[in-house]
């Protein structure tokens, strides 16, 4: 020890203020940090309640604004199918049922609801002709579709669910009411009246609407009509391509470049142009897919297959990133072992690195598709648009090449229609997206905790 | 130190199973090995002793050629197995490595069952043609590395559940079930308790009736208590080669001397 003074006389060691102090009192210095420390956690705690917040609201307003989409307003109608005017020769042969045309029904139609309204009691200074309104304007095509498939129907009076007009889909479930018709020519204070007494009568009810899950879009006079099944299946089909070709690709790609590729200047080039594409806005990647899948191959438009070419294209970024930072992840042990028993570099990755890079490779794989079940932009741009989702395709084969959008498309093409009763259906049908996009990231999460890493 | 038992262990074959000559490693600009010319013995163990960052693992892993999966390492020099160089361009370094086994510093068994792990080696390279030959070497193998009694009813439970000195073991297991020549460790003890040590330098003198062994090792007393030969290695350099009795108590170079006396290391 050194025999130093130990109050720093000497002026050896400098003399702080250092003053004795029990542990049991806090000093300012300590007394600032903790505050700071308060502060920041404060900060964090606000920042995540915002966030929860909008989250709440975006979610809120979802389900607010979408869940009407699943209900739909029905109506049972008793129609006379007079052979007089459907087949006065009384052959009922399904071609000549189809010469009539819908306007042909127009009048049956008309006689049943004047017909159901006199039923109800109600005066109404409506003449017949304005009351088709109340009825949705593809009510004749549907009647025509049964009497063609159901020849026998003819010269009975037969009971149908047919839809109301979406302005009373409206008025029942509340979006519209007496004051807003002030403006609307397609449906009068009047019309309502007879609602009113109609849905006292059990004539006319909300039910669950299965159609807009299952069914097709209708076009822009006829949203009471519009579902989202076809867009769904559009959307099957784009996947099944994206997962058929980004997956094999990406995780080749991710393979080579991580295990066997030299390091030098062009795969690092490759490496910088991967981490790029992924940050590529998507429309490009649809502009991309016209050019080159459409214009130059010769694909057919609006079809599928193209879409999924060009997600393919956008998810494959996604894979291949995710792929290689899971088979970065396996400690290199693992290869040191396997190439230390003598495997070689390729049965050392098969049966060893890549079975422990599985579960990131799928968790990549299932988000990546997910953002692919997503994107519109691209679409849009090879002809994917929302109403050509309007038909089943034919077959199973046919579901890659006949024209047909997904269900982002088909939401915004809703979006974008005059009618509110479309504006609902947009909701709706996002959240029969999200409904998707949940399960998907779900998968995600269960595959992440059943192939856990084990070592 | 057991002086004692140095001598009584003075090697009695002296056929030479791997001829280094004039070895130099490059790691990209560091120059990690400068010609280190050693002869290894077959059925004998040969310790590499020497500081961190002497090469001595670098060395190790020339002799099998892990040192082709880094990139930045360049070899040079020639280094022979019974007289044939394993760089010569016709040899394939997964056929050598098959013949010169490795074992790692950190137990690194695969995240499979003990039964995998060990029959994964004479899977790959065909040495069974039935279930029950393979059955036959894995038991074998696990016989020999003394796991058999403690994992015979846990075959099929992962490796990975075993405790460090047990997947040590298991590891060693693996690498002898391919019957290699060479058995080259790579601080084969170092993460494991005194007990499991003793377990691990046990079995490195029982398989050396067999196998050329080469251990490297951070404890004197580790080569002291396993090796027949031992090679000292500073900064690059084979410094000093000989009959490990006579490098413990007889070191001629005082690198040497400093490093086994604790003065340097």
């Amino acid at each position: 020890m050194t025999d130093l003074p130990l109050n720093g006389a000497a002026g050896a060691i400098p003399d702080f203020p250092r003053p004795a102090r029990s542990i049991l009192e806090t000093d300012a210095r300590t007394r600032a940090r903790n505050r700071a420390e308060a502060r920041f956690r404060a900060y964090g705690l606000a920042a995540l309640l915002v966030g929860l917040f909008f989250l709440v609201l975006l979610l809120g307003s979802i389900l607010w604004n979408g869940m009407g989409a699943f209900m739909q307003t029905r109506m049972t109608l008793e129609v006379e199918l007079l052979e007089s005017e459907l087949d006065p020769e009384g052959t009922r042969d399904p071609a000549v049922l189809a010469e009539t045309s819908t306007f042909g029904y127009g009048d049956l139609i008309e006689a049943a609801l004047v017909r159901t309204v006199a039923a109800t009691g109600v005066q109404t200074g409506l003449e017949a002709g304005d009351l088709d309104d109340l009825l949705s304007s593809g009510t004749a095509a549907r009647i025509r579709d049964a009497v063609i498939a159901d020849p026998s129907l003819v010269g009975q009076t037969v009971t149908f669910d047919v839809l109301p007009s979406s302005r009373v889909d409206g008025y029942i479930k509340g979006r519209v009411t007496r004051e807003s018709l002030a403006n609307d020519k397609n449906l009068s204070p009047e019309h309502l009246d007879i609602v009113d007494a109609l849905v006292a009568q059990g004539t006319l009810d909300r039910g669950f609407n299965l159609s807009f899950i299952t069914g097709a879009d209708a076009s822009e006079k006829r949203p009471e009509e519009a579902g989202i099944g076809v867009a769904m299946i559009g959307s099957f089909y784009m996947m099944l391509v994206v997962l058929g070709l980004s997956l094999p690709i990406g995780v080749a790609a991710s393979i080579y470049l991580e295990e066997f590729a030299p390091k030098n200047r062009f795969t690092d080039l490759i490496e910088v142009n991967i981490a790029n594409l992924a940050a590529v806005p998507s429309i490009v990647y649809g502009i991309l897919g016209l050019a080159v899948f459409i214009q130059f191959a010769g694909l057919p438009q609006s079809a599928p297959l193209v879409g999924g070419l060009v997600l393919t294209l956008l998810t494959l970024p996604t894979i291949i990133i995710a792929t290689r930072a899971s088979l970065r992840a396996v400690p290199p042990s693992i290869r040191d072992a396997a190439l230390g028993v003598g495997a070689s570099k390729m049965q050392a990755v098969f049966h060893h690195v890549l079975p422990l890079a599985v579960p990131g490779i799928m968790t990549g794989t299932i988000i990546g598709m997910a953002h692919a079940l997503g994107e519109t932009a691209p679409l849009l741009l090879i002809g994917m648009v929302g109403f050509v989702a309007s038909n089943y395709p034919g077959g199973v084969l046919d579901g890659f090449t006949s024209p047909n959008s997904a269900m982002p498309a088909q939401i915004y093409e809703w979006a974008k229609r005059a009618d509110p009763a479309f504006y609902e259906r947009a909701w709706g049908g996002i959240i029969v997206l999200l409904v998707f996009l949940l399960v998907m990231n779900l998968m995600a999460v269960l595959v992440r905790r059943r192939f856990e890493r084990r070592w | 130190m057991n002086d004692m038992r140095l001598f009584e262990r003075a090697a009695t074959v002296d056929e030479v199973k791997i001829r280094a000559k004039d070895v130099n490693v490059h790691y990209g600009i560091a120059h990690a090995l400068k010609d280190v010319s050693v002869d290894i013995g077959d059925r004998l163990v040969t310790a590499f002793i020497g500081p961190s960052g002497c090469g001595k693992s670098t060395f190790l892993r020339c002799l099998n050629r892990m040192n082709d999966t880094i990139a930045a390492a360049r070899v040079t020099g020639a280094i022979e197995l019974d007289g044939q160089d394993i760089y010569d361009r016709r040899v394939d370094p997964v056929q050598l490595r098959a013949k010169v086994g490795m074992v790692f510093q950190k137990p690194n068994p695969f995240p499979k069952s003990i039964y995998e792990n060990v029959a994964y080696g004479p899977r790959i390279h065909g040495l069974a043609r039935t279930r029950a030959e393979l059955d036959e070497i894995v038991e074998k193998a696990l016989r020999r590395a003394a796991l058999w009694n403690e994992a015979k009813d846990r075959l099929q439970s992962p490796g990975t559940g075993l405790s460090g000195g047990q997947q040590q073991r298991l590891c060693i297991a693996r690498a002898i079930a391919t019957e290699p020549e060479v058995l080259l460790m790579d601080e084969p003890a170092s993460a494991l308790d005194p007990i499991a040590t003793a377990q691990i330098e046990e079995l490195i003198d029982e398989l050396r009736q067999t196998y050329s062994v080469v251990i490297v090792t951070h404890s004197m007393q580790q080569a002291a208590r396993v090796s027949q030969r031992t090679a000292f290695f500073h900064l690059g350099h084979l410094v000093e080669y000989g009959e490990t009795g006579d490098i413990f108590t007889n070191p001629r170079d005082p690198r040497t001397e400093s490093y086994i006396s604790g003065r340097i290391g």
